[in-house]
Formats: structure tokens, sequence, C-alpha cells
């Protein structure tokens, strides 16, 4: 097993287990905490990222039925500043640098319990060439398929974000921040690095569509 | 005292400088309510003035996103913002004839040189979940004094304090209704679209330059000395309605109009108290990048000709207007327009009257020739930014109304001459950092006041206003 392949057992061995050991409580305090959680997303995070997190701007993000390993994982990074592309530093930072790890908790539940944006499909062509990429990869060059980590039907798994239904700019954009080194992601920038920029379009043009 | 003698010690700049870095936050030294939310300034302006949708939002619910100044865990942040502009004007024609002595004279004391325009105070800040507002402090480094040179002068400038509140029925993915209200001293301030004149475009112009003498109340006729109270409401960020109603600024509210000279009649407006009604609707959608607004917003003024003498009785000014906004925000592409058009209606009911009965008007008040008047005002303009720091602009304004020869003159020939005047604005800007705004405008003149050529009978032009200004904009 590659080292690449190494890392990605062990994130998502790492995510399952926080995934069983973080049910949802029922005590009074819990419940609080949700319904504070649902309040934030309600009152703030949807004017960027739209009711139920389905965000019409592809400036932000879908958040809906995003994993909540990922979600916690993220608004973690945005509060420690470690994520650090332009729109996380100029919009983010000063979101997440007000939530506790109970707020955040609740703010990744509640995402990751929405229904899933629709797919939205575009350029046939585009789509079709995605397709293969997502499941298939470049063997020739190294790059493994994208369902390895995402999931067949790229719904994502713990750590791993759901991309189906994202919108296929930021999809880009972020390929494109992971593979210059500015959004730190080391397993994703060994497999994204020799990407070209139609790839990363194709790519995100498929699972924008899912 | 203390300052004479600091500046004597250590110079105006250094002082400056002590000054900004001191309120200069971790957040990175943008004014106090990026510090606040902790955010740059880009989330909620495309360029500042101009409200992103996410500004708007934080606007309407009283700018009360993030956090108080103090707080249970201590020192937040310092709730204040200081803003700082230095600038060039080019008159075209600076050199005019005094028709009283026939010499010539400089209309702009400072053609061409770099003047230190200004700065302001802001005292800008979240006070709890449901409370919020800004308090701006303005320092005019170029006021005309009473022997009609320029010196320094200091004021209140735009205030909008708010109280809000929110309700999401159940079920909601984001807020049903927000609900307000607002005190402020400058109808149309408490608006948060940028197609209404306080916060409409230009957004700074030159202050040393030839500017047309007519504008209606609503646009800046009343700014810094009435005080306004109203509610509103937006219906999920779909409808938006206002209703406010306006008095003087004076007894409780004087500090609303705090450095005016109330003492000189025509300084200042003076009003009948709360019975000029501001209303404003709107309608609103934002789909992906895109956001449109269509409006309708307007004033019912009650005015007395005179600010010294409030036993007489008021001339009443109609404004009506509607206005409209897109803006396509992406990054690196944004682009945004705005145009609005005021009409407004002036019934000089005690200013004609006086003028029938007495050959004069009512103290500094009007001298209208007419018992009625309209003023009619048109300004559209678009704005491209390419990352949010390089900005070009254009714009078209115009302005016409009833030709009344008491109110602005007559020609040679006896006739009455007409506010009307027309031109446009080209800008550039440049934004090094998002705290510093380097502008470069052009304004160009068809007709002023009344007339391409010869508008004052004194054989000046239009295009001899045309005004080139170079503009330095600061804010920590």
């Amino acid at each position: 097993m590659t080292h690449i392949g190494l890392a990605m057992f062990g994130m998502v061995l790492a995510g399952a287990m926080t995934a069983a050991s973080a049910q949802v409580g029922t005590t009074a305090a819990d419940i609080e905490h949700q319904k504070a959680g649902e309040q934030k997303a309600i009152n703030l995070c949807s004017t960027c990222h739209g009711p139920r997190g389905i965000s019409t701007s592809p400036e932000f993000p879908v958040l809906a039925a995003q994993q909540r390993g990922y979600l916690e994982s993220q608004l973690e990074a945005f509060r420690a500043k470690t994520r650090e592309e332009k729109i996380a530093h100029d919009f983010m930072w000063g979101i997440a640098g007000d939530l506790d790890d109970h707020m955040i908790d609740s703010v990744a539940r509640y995402y990751a319990a929405q229904p899933p944006a629709p797919g939205r499909p575009s350029d046939a062509a585009l789509m079709a060439k995605g397709k293969q990429l997502f499941e298939q990869g470049v063997p020739d060059r190294g790059i493994p398929s994208c369902t390895t980590c995402h999931g067949a039907d790229a719904a994502g798994v713990a750590d791993f974000p759901r991309l189906a239904g994202q919108h296929a700019k930021y999809i880009v954009k972020q390929i494109e921040y992971i593979q210059s080194l500015v959004r730190k992601a080391p397993v994703m920038h060994g497999i994204v690095k020799d990407l070209t920029p139609d790839e990363m379009r194709a790519i995100a043009a498929y699972v924008q569509s899912k | 005292m203390f300052w004479q003698l600091a500046i004597r010690i250590l110079g105006a700049p250094t002082l400056v400088l002590l000054f900004t870095a001191a309120f200069a936050g971790s957040a990175g030294a943008v004014p106090s309510f990026a510090r606040q939310t902790g955010q740059e300034c880009i989330a909620c302006h495309v360029s500042f003035p101009e409200l992103t949708p996410y500004g708007r939002y934080f606007k309407l619910t009283g700018y009360t996103i993030g956090k108080t100044f103090v707080s249970s865990a201590g020192f937040n942040y310092v709730p204040l913002a200081v803003m700082a502009q230095g600038s060039v004007t080019n008159t075209r024609n600076n050199n005019a004839t005094d028709p009283d002595t026939g010499n010539t004279v400089s209309l702009n004391q400072r053609n061409n040189g770099f003047v230190f325009s200004g700065g302001s105070a802001f005292l800008a800040t979240k006070v709890n979940d449901y409370v919020g507002g800004f308090i701006q402090w303005t320092y005019d480094n170029l006021a005309t004094t009473a022997d009609g040179s320029l010196g320094g002068h200091s004021g209140i400038d735009n205030t909008d304090l708010r109280a809000v509140g929110k309700y999401s029925g159940p079920g909601a993915a984001e807020p049903d209704l927000i609900y307000g209200l607002t005190l402020n001293n400058n109808p149309t301030v408490q608006d948060p679209w940028n197609s209404t004149p306080a916060f409409g475009f230009p957004y700074t112009a030159s202050p040393l330059a030839q500017t047309p003498a007519a504008a209606t109340q609503i646009d800046g006729g009343l700014a810094q000395q009435v005080a306004g109270v109203g509610g509103y409401l937006w219906w999920k960020k779909t409808l938006y309605g206002e209703l406010s109603f306006y008095r003087t600024a004076d007894g409780a509210f004087s500090i609303l109009r705090a450095g005016q000279d109330t003492h000189t009649d025509g300084a200042v407006a003076g009003v009948q108290r709360w019975n000029n009604p501001y209303w404003r609707f709107a309608l609103s959608h934002d789909w992906g990048p895109h956001s449109v607004m269509l409006g309708t917003y307007g004033m019912i003024v009650n005015r007395y000709p005179s600010n010294l003498d409030t036993s007489t009785a008021t001339d009443r000014y109609r404004d009506i207007a509607i206005d409209a906004q897109y803006q396509y925000i992406t990054d690196p592409h944004t682009f945004t327009a705005q145009a609005t058009y005021i009409s407004e209606r002036q019934s000089y009911n005690a200013s004609y009257s006086a003028v029938q009965e007495t050959g004069a008007g009512i103290g500094a008040g009007p001298t209208p020739d007419n018992p009625t008047d309209t003023l009619k005002t048109f300004k559209i303009k678009g704005t491209y930014y390419h990352d949010r720091q390089y900005g070009g602009t254009l714009a078209y304004f115009s302005t016409t109304g009833s030709a009344d020869g008491g109110l602005y003159g007559t020609d040679a020939d006896g006739n009455a001459r007409t506010p009307n005047s027309t031109g446009y604005i080209a800008e550039l800007d440049y934004l090094p950092i998002q705290n510093v705004r380097l502008m470069l405008q052009y304004t160009g003149y068809t007709k002023f006041n009344g007339a391409k050529n010869d508008y004052n009978g004194n054989g000046r032009n239009a295009g001899d206003n045309n005004t080139l200004f170079f503009n330095v904009w600061v804010a920590f």
C-alpha cells in the first residue's frame, strides 16, 4: 500500500471511530446545545450558505448533507486560522472565532442532517469526462479514483467531504488552493497536484450534477 | 492645549500614525465593525460604502453580528475607527470674474495643491444582541469660514442607531422576519441599498469643486440637521418596508446636529416637529452571484423658510423616488449598478405668500416667483472591480426643474433660469490594501445651474467647472 493509501485508510478509520463515539446526546444540555447550533445556522450561516445549507452563490459552499466530521474539522481549522485561503480568511475566521466546541458540534450536526442539494447538470461532455476521472482516476499518471475516499456517489464519509451537489466553481477553487498549498491538505495535495485545469473543471461539473 | 503642544512637538503626521496604530486591532487594522465581526471589509462592502448582501443583513440586523467590545471574557476590541482623506482638485477654469469688482478671483482656493481634506472618528459597535449602531464625527479641514477663507471645523456626521429583533416560524431555515427601530440624522442613511442618496454615488467628491446649486430635500438637504425615528420590516429578505418621522434635531436630539451653525439664518434646516414622514419600500432577490432590488422611497418635508422663526407657516416639499440596484459579486469579478429618480414638488405656501405680500422672503428663506416648482434628479452608475482592488465607475447625473427667477435668477434677456445641471463622472480606484483607496475622478458638466454656456451671466460655461480630483482615503 502506498503512503497515500495508508494515510487515506487511517483517516477513514479515524473518521469512523469519531462518528461512532459521538452519538447525538439526549441530556437537557445536549438539546440546548443543539438548539443553539440551529439558531446560529438559521440566523447567521444561512446568510451566505443559504437556507438549510443550500447556497445559491458559487462563492459559498453548499453545506447541506455535508459530512459532520468534515464540517467539524473545517470549523476548527477556521477557528485555529489554519485554513487560509482568501475567502476563509476574509469571512470564516471571524465567524468561527466565536464558536466554542459545543457550537461547532451542533452546527455540524445541523447541516449534516439537512437534505442534500439537488444535482445541477451542465455541459454533457464535460460531465462525462468528469465521471470518468472521478470513477477511474488517471492510472497512467498515478492519480487514483476519487471514489476511494469520497464514495461512489460522492457523498463523502467522516472527514472526507461530500462533493455531490457542490458548486463547480467552489470545487475548482479548492482544488487549486490545495494544489498550490494555500489550503493545507497533504493527502489531497498528493492526489490533485498533477490535475490540469480542464480535468478540474470536468470533475467539478460532474460532482455538481450528482 | 495638549493637542496643540503635541502637534508642535511631534508633528501632525506622526500623531496620525500613532493614533491609527493605537486603534489598529488584530483583525488586520480595519474599522471597528470588522474588529467586531472578525471579518474583512469585503465581507460587507463591495468597496466602501457599497454593501454586499451580507453587509445589508449586517446593517438591518442592527450591526449585532459578532462580539460586543466588552464581555465576560474581557475587553475584545476597540469600538472606534478613524478615517482620513487627502486630495488634489483641479478645476478646469479656476478663474472667475467678481461681478462686483470686475476682478479675477480664484474659485478654488487650493487649486492643484494637495490638501488634507479632513477625517472622521467612528464609534461603531454592537451593544448587545439587539442593539447596535454607529456615530460618525467629522473634522472638515476645508470648511468655509465667515470671512470666506477655508478653515477647520468639526461636527457630527452620519449616525444610525438601531434596536432589532428576528422572527423565525416553525421549521424556518432562515429568519422569516427581521424588524427594527432606527434613530438617525439623515434621511436614507439607514437604507441598506446604495441607490439612495446618503450612501449613493459618488461616494467621495471633491470638497473644493464647484457643484450645482439645486438638490432635493431628501438628497442631502436635511443631512445632520434632523432627527428621525422609524420602524422597518424585512420579510424573508425579499420585501422591505420602513416608515420614519423626522423633526429638527433640537432639544433632546440636538446631539444629532452637533457642530452645525444653528444661530445663522439659513445655515440649517428647520422643519416641523415629527410632521415629516419618510417611507421606503423595496423588493429584493438574491440568486447565485446576483442580487437585484427595485424600490421606492420618499418624504414629505414641512420646512420653515427661516430656521430661526418657527412661528411662520411652512413650505412643503414632497419627494417621491424610485430606485434600483443590481450586483454581481464573484471572485474576482464584481459588477454593480445603481439608479434613482427623485421627483420633488415644492409648494412655497409660506415663502411665496411672503414674497407676494412684502416683496421679500421670510428671513434667509427662499424667494420663489412661483407658488409651486418641481425639481427632478436622475442618477445612474455602473462599477466594475477586479479582485476588489482595481475598480472603475461611470456615472451620469441630471437635475432638471421649473424655471423660477426668484430662486435661480434671470438671464440677460430677463428669462427665468432653471436649476438644470447634467454631467458625468468617470472614476478609477485602486486599493493597495483594503484600508487604503486611491481614487482619480473626473466630473464633466454639460449643463450647470441652468445653461451650457454663460450660466451665471458672467461668461462662465458649464465645462469650466469640470473637475479632476485625486483622493487618498485611509481608514483604520
